[in-house]
């Protein structure tokens, strides 16, 4: 289970838009109707490959009830990455995105990836929000946007996916400082391929050779 | 002391006239030079002086002093030792200890502490400013603030933690104390966050989300690891506190590979084994199992259970527990949870179970390692929670496990082959349940109830079982044995309640151990007395509700295979001999009993005392589920259905099951015979049809002979012979008409003919339709109403057979009519003197 890098995620967004629903279809690939908010695991992880490399998402599920919001603050500092969830099919859910962002903006740190999400696209027949209201909104904030259906799957393991190769591009423009273990970003303990210890091009038993 | 006071006098600049005067004075003169002093130096020395008689004068300073000490909090933060002396002198005010400085004043109330703590938490401002203060380097700052919060929490753990709760930065900036590289600002730290973490879900998962565990075990690692002080400890507390109950953090756990980084601090090194252990040591240990246990606790889901279990083995933490176990010189503490952890990654595990089983001991020859902990369960010198420790292991090993089942069953059962050489695990649990230790006796009933539990084929195996009690007596049945134990007078109370729910368990739901247990003698006179005995002790009741129990189990699954304790028999023993309400009184005193619940809550066994050993929780489970069933049993006697085939109808699931299976077999019966039945008629409907065919070609012969002799009568006619040929018209006339009448007759016998394939057609499609309600009806089992209706069907396929058997008999003597004309027909042809084709050998 070794890996090059570790992304800590959260998922946010107000209760019901189907978080844990996300968060469980990523992780077992299954879709369970009703949640039980009481006893709920809200904590999930998966190994993905990104560019040949494997990454681990740490996947926290926060409480969505507004009355938890500041619970949920405290979350942002330590995460690379956030899912900001609401539902097409409730029109409330999208308004509030604003005081979502507002809250994610203040208490992360400001290289965190924002992926915006719009789900149950499954729902089409209810949708109350259009694709492209989701699309300007993210424009505007400079967001990435995505509808996913945690019932059917769809689009739901690459916006977990997507979400990862953001980080890891601004990992390797250099902008996350990746030894800082609050950025949510952890290296793993193996060398990666990309960067070969020079001891191993050497011949063996030269070591005495060697200038360092 | 007296620098105390020195130190004071030289504040204040004036000299003390009456202890008990000067102490509210003094403080209030402070208090009115920290609030008005303009002058920096001068309101650090007033709060030196009021941190210095905050601990004595702890009332009059929390009284008149907290405003003013938390207003230089927030003012002058910018010097860090004014801070200092005001934040330690709240602590002391709040502080929830009392001060040997105090223990003389008769004014101070036990709880002065809470009730400061109290005033100081109303403004929740407070505790933010105290939290700000966290983030101040300076020793002094840093280290009083963390003090305080300590206390504050140590009295007000939940109002603290709400507040901590949504403060955004606050579990990070506490979270970043346990890295600091003063020792004692991340020890104090530790034991902050150990009271901030209890019993408070989301801000364990906010600490874990803070990479809690990695920063645990980079301290532990630090402070090395098992042989580390408290302070490893305390990291282990903190961990324990953010896996209790929290499924979130588990998981984190487990995803994490902490297991795998827990799991090596296990290894013990042969050093360490024979030197032995540190107090410390044993407290590290001990610590550590229980992590090891929350993770694997039978009340988790069972998927996280497994999960855990598996990564157990893998990473090799039960290979490292199992050798613990059998090394020497481990506390009698850690080798309880030691045995208790280990029963608990193997429960319900079949490979861990079977990885158990392999474990030897290493003595001479080496020893099963399950045999060498069955000794110490049925060894009386053991301290008892370690055998019932061993119990619980046991227990779980068993747990879900056939082969481990069936294997100790094995061992009971009379064999050809030589005894082996060492003790087998089913020798030393009839040793303990013969022996005269009653803790032995109940141990060793209930391990071998476990053997049995919803292993039917082993309830009926364990029937064979001999034993003999001494080298002299007559082998007797392992049951009969039993039998006798409880008739015993000096058998202990726990050894019959062990007893009672091994035959308990034994009999649920087999019919033989059943039938076999009916067919001791005297055995359900023995439950009646027991049951009617007039017993006034709390224990005694729970016998007499065992009894019942057993009494109902004998009634339930009855198969009437013993004369005189048949259901119906045993039914008019309970009504006359112990009387309907007695018997329900007494049933319900089981659940009534306070071991009833206290066993039924968690697999392990808890208990204070030897005495509390009564009910096993396994067994409760099954008693819940069963005793409704005969609770159900008896109330039925009451509303006056005592003729036994009601009893019988009545019955649940088991004997309904029974029954319908009953009713399949004799509705396949009937389809069977059905089935043949339409081969036949199938048969005879083709030779009818080959018959009509052969009569349809003779007759066309006859009707062209006809048309011949009609040729040649004409040609006769002709030649002259008049006479002859009217009376040969008036023949042939008449022989026209019953040929005429044959031939109809032939046109409705090929109606009735194809009517009658209709009819077979109809009749197959019925039989097919049948066939599938019959597999629908074994699917369900429960649709009597559908057996009803096929049962109607049925007789009504029955009765149409018959009639077409019928049908077919009268068409048959048709054709014999038919054939029989038809021959006549012949016979006048021929007399007539014509050559009838055909049939000729018929009629030679
Ligand atoms: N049709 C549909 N229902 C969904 C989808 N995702 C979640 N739900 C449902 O929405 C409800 C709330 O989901 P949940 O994951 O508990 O929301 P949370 O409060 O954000 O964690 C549940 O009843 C889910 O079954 C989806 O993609 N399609
Ligand atoms: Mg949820």
């Amino acid at each position: 289970m070794s890996y090059a890098y570790l992304f800590k995620y959260i998922i946010i967004g107000d209760t019901g838009v189907g978080k844990s629903c996300l968060l469980l279809q990523f992780t077992d690939k299954r879709f369970q109707p009703v949640h039980d908010l009481t006893i709920g695991v809200e904590f999930g992880a998966r190994m993905i490959t990104i560019d040949g490399k494997q990454i681990k998402l740490q996947i926290w599920d926060t409480a969505g009830q507004e009355a938890f919001r500041s619970i949920t603050r405290s979350y942002y500092r330590g995460a690379a990455g956030a899912l900001l969830v609401y539902d097409i099919t409730r029109r409330e859910t999208f308004n509030h995105l604003t005081t979502w962002l507002e809250d994610a903006r203040q208490h992360s740190n400001s290289n965190m990836v924002i992926m915006l999400i719009g789900n149950k696209s499954d729902l089409e027949s209810r949708r109350e929000v259009k694709k492209e209201e989701g699309e300007a909104f993210a424009r505007e904030h400079g967001l990435v946007f995505m509808e996913t259906s945690a019932r059917t799957a769809a689009n739901v393991e690459e916006a977990f996916i997507n979400t990862a190769k953001e980080i890891y591009e601004k990992i390797q423009e250099g902008v996350f400082d990746i030894n800082n273990e609050a950025n949510g970003i952890k290296i793993g303990t193996v060398s990666t391929p990309t960067n070969p210890s020079i001891g191993s091009n050497l011949p063996g038993g030269q070591s005495s050779n060697s200038c360092c | 002391m007296n620098f105390f006071k020195s130190g004071l006098q030289s504040v204040l600049g004036t000299s003390e006239n009456q202890e008990t005067m000067t102490g509210a004075e003094t403080v209030e003169r402070l208090v009115d030079r920290v609030q008005s002093s303009t002058m920096l130096e001068d309101r650090r020395d007033a709060c030196r002086a009021l941190k210095a008689l905050s601990k004595k004068y702890r009332v009059e300073v929390g009284a008149q002093a907290m405003y003013a000490l938390t207003q230089v909090i927030e003012n002058d933060r910018t010097d860090n030792e004014i801070v200092g002396y005001c934040l330690d002198a709240l602590c002391n005010i709040v502080s929830p200890d009392q001060f040997e400085e105090e223990s003389e004043n008769p004014h101070i109330s036990v709880n002065i502490g809470e009730q400061f703590t109290e005033m100081f938490i109303k403004h929740p401002d407070h505790i933010s400013l105290i939290l700000s203060h966290l983030e101040e380097y300076d020793f002094r700052v840093r280290w009083s603030a963390i003090k305080l919060l300590t206390c504050l929490l140590a009295n007000r753990t939940k109002e603290i933690q709400e507040v901590v709760l949504v403060s955004p930065m606050a579990i990070s900036r506490l979270m970043d104390l346990l890295v600091d590289s003063r020792e004692i600002i991340r020890n104090d730290s530790l034991l902050l966050l150990i009271q901030l973490t209890k019993g408070n879900a989301n801000i364990q998962k906010i600490v874990a989300f803070e990479n809690a565990f990695d920063k645990l075990f980079d301290v532990i690692n630090e402070e090395g690891c098992a042989d580390g002080g408290i302070v490893v400890e305390d990291c282990l507390i903190l961990m324990l506190n953010l896996l209790k109950n929290n499924s979130s953090n588990q998981q984190f756990f487990k995803e994490g590979s902490y297991i795998q980084r827990l799991s090596p601090m296990l290894i013990l090194t042969e050093e360490a084994e024979e030197v032995g252990m540190t107090p410390q040591k044993v407290s590290n240990i001990h610590c550590m199992l229980q992590i090891i246990r929350v993770l694997v606790s039978p009340n988790n889901s069972q998927q996280s259970i497994a999960a855990c279990q598996k990564i157990m083995r893998s990473c090799g933490l039960l290979e490292t527990l199992c050798r613990m176990l059998m090394s020497s010189g481990i506390p009698p503490d850690i080798l309880t949870e030691l045995i208790n952890s280990t029963a608990e990654i193997i429960r319900g595990d079949g490979n861990n179970q079977e990885y158990f089983n392999q474990v030897l001991a290493p003595s001479n020859p080496p020893k099963p390692a399950i045999v060498i902990l069955l000794m110490s369960m049925v060894n009386e010198k053991q301290p008892l929670v370690l055998r019932c420790a061993v119990l619980y292991c046991f227990q779980c090993y068993l747990y879900r496990n056939e082969v481990g089942q069936n294997d100790l069953i094995h061992t009971l059962l009379p064999s050809t082959k030589e005894v082996p050489a060492t003790l087998t695990s089913g020798q030393l649990l009839c040793g303990g349940l013969f022996s005269m230790d009653a803790i032995s006796n109940w141990f060793s009933a209930v391990s071998l109830s476990h053997a049995l539990i919803e292993n039917q084929n082993q309830k009926e195996q364990l029937l064979r079982s001999l034993v003999a009690t001494s080298s002299s007596s007559q082998p007797t049945s392992l049951l009969q044995q039993c039998f006798n134990l409880l008739q015993q007078g000096q058998f202990k109370y726990q050894s019959k309640i062990g007893i009672l729910m091994f035959l308990i368990i034994w009999l649920s739901k087999c019919e033989m151990a059943v039938r076999s247990f009916l067919s001791i003698n005297g055995t359900i006179s023995f439950l009646i007395a027991q049951i009617t005995a007039n017993e006034h002790d709390e224990n005694e009741y729970l016998i007499q509700g065992l009894c019942a129990f057993l009494m109902g189990i004998c009634i339930q699954f009855n198969d009437n295979g013993v004369e005189g304790n048949r259901r119906d028999d045993l039914c008019q023993l309970l009504i006359k001999r112990i009387g309907i309400e007695t018997f329900s009184g007494k049933l319900n005193e089981v659940s009534k009993h306070e071991s009833y619940s206290k066993a039924g809550k968690q697999p392990q066994i808890r208990i204070k005392s030897p005495a509390d050993l009564l009910l096993d929780y396994e067994f409760c489970k099954l008693f819940k589920s069963l005793e409704p069933t005969v609770s159900k049993l008896i109330t039925s006697f009451t509303n006056g259905n005592e003729s036994v085939n009601e009893l019988t109808i009545s019955q649940e699931a088991s004997s309904l099951v029974a029954q319908y299976k009953n009713i399949i077999r004799e509705q396949d019966h009937k389809i069977q015979t059905l089935n043949e039945q339409v081969k036949q008629l199938h048969l005879q409907n083709e030779s009818i049809s080959s018959k009509l065919t052969e009569t349809q070609t003779s007759m066309s012969q006859i009707n062209d002979q006809n048309i011949l002799l009609r040729a040649q009568l004409t040609a006769a006619s002709s030649s002259g012979v008049q006479n002859q040929h009217s009376n040969m018209n008036g023949f042939y006339d008449q022989h026209a008409t019953k040929i005429h009448e044959l031939e109809q007759q032939v046109a409705s016998l090929s109606h009735e003919k194809s009517h009658n394939e209709t009819k077979i057609q109809f009749y197959e499609a019925e039989n097919a339709r049948l066939l599938t309600e019959i597999d629908q009806f074994g699917a369900t089992k429960e649709n009597e109403s559908t057996n009803e209706k096929l049962r109607c069907e049925i007789n009504e396929l029955n009765s149409k057979v018959e009639q077409m058997s019928k049908d077919q008999e009268d068409l048959l003597e048709l054709l014999a009519d038919q054939d029989l004309k038809i021959k006549e027909y012949r016979k006048r042809l021929k007399n007539l003197g014509q050559q009838v084709e055909g049939d000729d050998d018929e009629d030679d």
